[in-house]
Formats: C-alpha cells, structure tokens, sequence
C-alpha cells in the first residue's frame, strides 16, 4: 500500500464522462469534484441513471476520463495506458459487485485465487493467503464450493474476500447489498465496515439507500444527472 | 500471468466445453492425420525409388575416363595430350586422396579359359570391387560373396554354372582353374610381352542377376573375381594394345577408373575436381536430377492437399474460440476487474488454442501413421496376391513427427489471432453490465 499523498486516498478534480450516443452526446458523469480521505468509508447516491455506476467505473480504471482528473494513492489515472491500469486495478482498488460476480465454473477458492495468478504471487504463498482470506469472511469451509451452491450472502462475502486478495488500499462497492436480503445484507455491511475499521481500507460504496449511506459513511455524496449535487458529512 | 497459470486456466476453460473442444480438437488431428499421411506417402515412395538405385551404389559412384579414351563421347576427345592425361596410377592415387573417396577400382575385363573337371569353357572374367557387396550391387548370391579384397574365390553367373553342372548350386566350393594372358613388363616402356597363365580359385557363390555396378563396366561377364586379386594377376587388358601403338607410352594406363564415394553427397565435389584433372567424369546424379525434381513435386503436391483439411479444421478452431469469447464476456470482464490485462486475456486464448493444436497434433500424427500402417498394408496384401515381393511404400520419419505437431500448433495459434484479439478488445464495463 503506498499512499504518497498521505491523507487523501481519492480524489477527483473536474472528472467527466461522456459518450457519443449517434449525434447525441450523453454526459454520463459531468464536472464532478471531490477529496475522500485516506481510511474513511464513503457512500455515492442518487437515483438509477445519475452516473454513480460510471463514476465508480472511471475509479476503478475500468473506463477512461473524457475529461478531469482522478488521482487514487497517489496514482493519476488520466495518465495511465491500459496495461497500467491493469496493474492499478489488480494492485490498487478491489471491487465488488451487486451481482457478484464470482465465475461460475470455479471454485470459491479458485475465485479467490485468480488476482492472486495475475499479480504473479508465488504458488507457496498463495493456498495460504487464500485460507486466510476465506477466515477473515468466515468461509472457510465453503472453499471447494461452487458459486451456485453458496447463499447470496455467502457469494457476496467471497467477492469481498476476492477483492483484497492482492491487498488493495481502496474497496469499491457497487450495491453490494442490492440482491440480498436484510439479514444478508446487513452481515456484508458489518464485514465491509469491519474491514474498513481493523484493516484501514478505504472503502466507497455505491448505494441508492439512504439510510444505508446515513448509518455507516462518513462522508455522503449525492449524485443527480452526472453531477455531484451534495456532500453530506457525518459527524459521529 | 506466468504460464503455468496460463495453461491451468485454458485447461480449465475447456473442460467447461468439453465436447465442443474435443471435436475441435479431433478436427485438427483429422487435419495433421491426412498432411502426415499424404507426406509420408510422398517420402516412402521417393525412398523406396532411391533405394532402388542406392542398392547399386549408383549415386556413390563417379566413373573416369581419360579424355583419350577411344570410347570417350566427350567433345574433347581429340584434344591434345597434355590437356588430356592419361589414366595411370598416379591419376588413380590423386583421385583416391580426394575428400569423401572410399574406393577407386579400375575396371578389369580379361577373355579366359575355364577349366572345371574335365571341361572348358571360354569366357570372359570381370573384377568385382569389395564395395559392391557393402552396397548390394549384388543381390541373390547362393553361397556368398568374396572372404577377402584379395581372396582367390570366384563368383559365377547362374547360367554359366549350368554349363557346368546341372544342378548349378552343386558347384559351390568345387575348384576350377583359370587360364588367361599375362601382360609381362619389360626394362623399357616400350614394350611387353604377354605369357599364358594359369591360377585355381574356389567358386564361392553363384549370382542369381547380373551385378549391377554402374552401365559399362562389370556387368555382362561370366566369372567374377575380386578387383585386387585381378589386378595382382596382371591380366592382358584392351587398353594395353592401346597403349602400345601410342606415341608417348608410359606406365600402365587404365580404361576406366569406378570411384566410390563415402555417400552420395561427395559425388558432385568429387565429379567435379575430376573434371579440373582433366578426366571426363559422369555420374548417376546427373541422370537423376528430373527424377528428384519430381518427386520434390509429389511431395509438394501432397503437402498441399495434406493441408487442406488442417486449414479447414484451422476454420473450426477460430469458430470454436469466436464461441468461446462471446460466451465468456462476463467472465473476460471480471478477469480484467480484476487487474488480468489486455495481454493476459490474449494469451489465455492463445493458450487453448496452442492446446488443441498440440494435443489435435499427436492424436493426429497417431491417426496417420494408422492410416498409412492400413494402406500398406493393402498394398502389400495386392502385391502379395500379384506374386510379388512386400515392398515398404511408407515411411514416417521422427522430423515429420515432430514437425506435424509444430505445426499443428502453429496453424491452431495463428487461427487464435482473431478470437485472442476480439477478446482482448472486450469493453470489461459493457462485458460486466448487469444483465
């Protein structure tokens, strides 16, 4: 985890978004500009079609800035080409999905397993890393289960597991709790808040619930057609 | 990715589409089963043909003459003397110390006398050199061939020892005795005389087929008798005569001079310093260039046909990886969330396709080989009815092997471009948008 700009873990200075849609061009995400700091846990709001998904996207360096910058510890992803923005993604950012998004015809463990095979961490490292991954979100004896016999909940945990497999120093979520009931839900926020609390991760999770966002961020940013519209802080 | 990764995952993902791969998979090796097959085909027949005319020792051999010769074709034949040196036994030591020479004969052809019991018989005698029996110029030999370069053991033609005894084989160890004319040198080199001569030899073998050494020489005699030991006979030779009514005469000179080469591949060098001796030269390899150009042909010819069927299953291995991109969008997506590059994705592709080249490769290379197993063998089953003898028409040499599973997997990555790329390309967030 390197984090040269010390107390700042994200942040966005004009970060836009914009396709062409035939002769239309559709903001996606437009002027958006905000600080998350190093170890906070943060919440992205607003209605379905405000851009939240794109945003989270642009940061997790799966798609490219039409404008703005973004910096993520320390990494401005404007500058990046694409095999350096693999590395960013399998380093520097976990993410973690509404549906899950565990492949299908492997393992938990072997899901587990697969950032570690892209980061080329050592085979003697890697059985290890993943039974303590699989510990740490208490799944341990699910590791030679496919994903179709694992409970939502169960899955969405994997993926959390997956996704700081190469021990990244910021979580995106987007929706995690989106296909799963309260209780499941609720037993995938207290993991993600208690990742964010022993293990230091700086988390931003996408969510359209407010009470969601009310009872575990710190910092709460509203988004409406592409555009940031309010930053909530608060204060506990 | 390193690649032991690279090839977990490919095995992985195509035990997920078992069948589809399999049959791809048999698609190749149908491919690599019909190039390896029409190939050896081309190679067994062109080295059944070459065999054929190595077992005379043809292409090892360069015959010399001097261009002074009588039975010279050459052009020169009239050239003047010191453009044309004569064929003594200095020529034959320098030939003999050229690169890659195994054996330089001087062809020995004498009249005789036989004496077998009680009958005679005139005849003509030939020198045998000790290659012939290394390069089976002599087949069928009932008994065997010469113990020695020097032995005094002849060999008869078949025919000839009928007139001998009735059953020919009943002269094997029997005595015979030969009369013949010896050339007696004198002081001077102007002159020899020539003396009646008798020796006894042992008939050791008799020649089913007449040996075949090469066009003029050896053949069409009755009585064969080992080079050396003809030589140290100092047996009366047509060339002497000639020798004698020159008007610069000197030592000895021979006709014909047969050099044997190591292998074939000297003849060319060999023919050619020959020839900047200033001896006329020829050899079978230059009969044989349109016969090689035309197997070069055949084999061309079948490597192409061969290798319609593998760009076919080249066909099948793009559509079957095209399947595979599509099917696994998601999956590709979620690798590349997952920090796999663009590079990664694209050798993951390569790799499945490498995979069934190879494995579609030796089941293919086994499946020839089967094919062609069958073939000659049903070549062999007419040949046998036909009252001829097995012949082998098929040949799989180990480069063949190796180079059809090359190949194979060669064609099958080359067919991997366009699906590798296309799922390299893939847009990770349209590839994970819900659906």
């Amino acid at each position: 985890m390197s984090e040269e700009t010390g107390g700042v873990a994200i942040e966005a200075r004009g970060a836009s978004r914009y396709y062409t849609m035939g002769d239309t061009s559709v903001h996606a995400v437009e002027d958006v500009s905000f600080t998350i700091a190093r170890g906070e846990f943060a919440a992205l709001l607003g209605p379905s079609g405000s851009g939240k998904s794109t945003l989270l996207n642009l940061l997790a360096g799966l798609d490219r800035l039409s404008a703005g910058s973004i910096v993520v510890a320390g990494r401005d992803l404007g500058t990046m080409d694409s095999e350096a923005l693999a590395r960013y993604r399998r380093h520097t950012v976990g993410m973690v999905f509404q549906s899950f998004n565990l492949v299908p015809t492997m393992t938990l463990a072997d899901n587990i397993e697969l950032p570690l095979r892209f980061a080329e961490t050592p085979r003697a490292e890697r059985h290890d890393r993943v039974l303590e991954l699989l510990t740490n979100v208490g799944l341990a004896h699910r590791a030679s289960h496919k994903p179709t016999e694992l409970s939502g909940g169960e899955q969405q945990r994997g993926a959390i597991a997956r996704a700081l497999a190469n021990r990244p120093s910021v979580l995106l979520a987007d929706e995690p709790t989106g296909n799963l009931d309260s209780r499941n839900g609720q037993e995938v926020m207290s993991l993600l808040r208690d990742l964010n609390e022993k293990v230091g991760v700086t988390v931003l999770m996408v969510t359209h619930d407010p009470s969601l966002a009310s009872r575990y961020a710190r910092q709460s940013l509203h988004m409406a057609d592409g555009r940031l519209v309010s930053t909530v802080e608060t204060v506990r | 990715m390193n690649r032991q990764d690279l090839f977990e995952l490919a095995a992985r993902n195509m035990r997920n589409a078992r069948l589809r791969n399999a049959l791809t998979t048999m698609g190749i090796a149908v491919g690599v089963a019909s190039l390896v097959a029409m190939l050896s085909l081309g190679i067994g027949l062109q080295s059944f043909a070459n065999h054929q005319l190595m077992k005379s020792g043809m292409f090892q051999t360069v015959f010399v003459t001097s261009r002074q010769d009588v039975r010279n074709m050459d052009e020169n034949a009239d050239a003047k003397p010191d453009e044309s040196p004569v064929l003594n036994d200095d020529a034959r030591a320098k030939i003999a110390a050229l690169p890659g020479v195994e054996e330089v004969a001087p062809e020995v052809r004498a009249t005789a006398e036989v004496q077998y019991g009680d009958k005679t018989n005139f005849t003509m005698l030939a020198g045998l050199p000790q290659s012939a029996h290394d390069e089976d110029a002599v087949e069928k030999v009932k008994g065997r061939f010469f113990s020695a370069p020097n032995a005094n053991e002849v060999l008869l033609q078949r025919d000839f020892a009928k007139k001998l005894e009735k059953d020919a084989d009943s002269v094997l160890g029997k005595t015979l005795t030969l009369r013949y004319a010896q050339r007696q040198s004198s002081d001077s080199n102007d002159s020899f005389s020539i003396e009646r001569q008798e020796k006894q030899f042992v008939i050791v073998g008799v020649l089913d087929e007449e040996p075949f050494g090469g066009m003029r020489m050896i053949s069409r005699a009755r009585v064969f008798l080992p080079t050396q030991t003809a030589e140290s006979m100092n047996l009366m030779q047509p060339a002497d005569t000639q020798q004698l009514v020159r008007s610069t005469p000197g030592a000895r000179t021979y006709s014909m001079l047969t050099v044997r080469m190591k292998s074939a591949a000297y003849a060319e060098k060999v023919e050619e310093s020959v020839k900047k001796m200033n001896y006329s030269a020829y050899s079978y390899l230059d009969a044989t260039k349109s016969m090689r150009r035309f197997f070069a042909v055949l084999d061309m010819f079948l490597g192409i046909f061969g290798s319609l069927a593998l760009a076919v299953a080249s066909l099948a291995i793009v559509n079957t990886l095209v399947m595979a991109v599509l099917e696994r969008r998601r999956e590709i997506g979620i690798m590349k969330a997952l920090g796999a590059s663009d590079i990664d994705v694209k050798k993951l592709f390569f790799a499945e396709a490498a995979t069934m080249g190879l494995i579609g490769g030796a089941l293919g290379v086994a499946l020839g080989w089967i094919i062609g197993r069958a073939i000659n063998f049903g070549t062999n089953l007419y040949l046998h009815k036909m009252k001829m003898p097995a012949e082998n028409l098929w040949t799989v040499p180990l480069w063949l092997v190796a180079g059809a599973i090359v190949f194979a997997v060669l064609v099958s990555v080359l067919a991997g471009i366009y699906p590798a790329a296309r799922a390299a390309k893939l847009d990770p967030v349209q590839a994970l948008r819900y659906e």
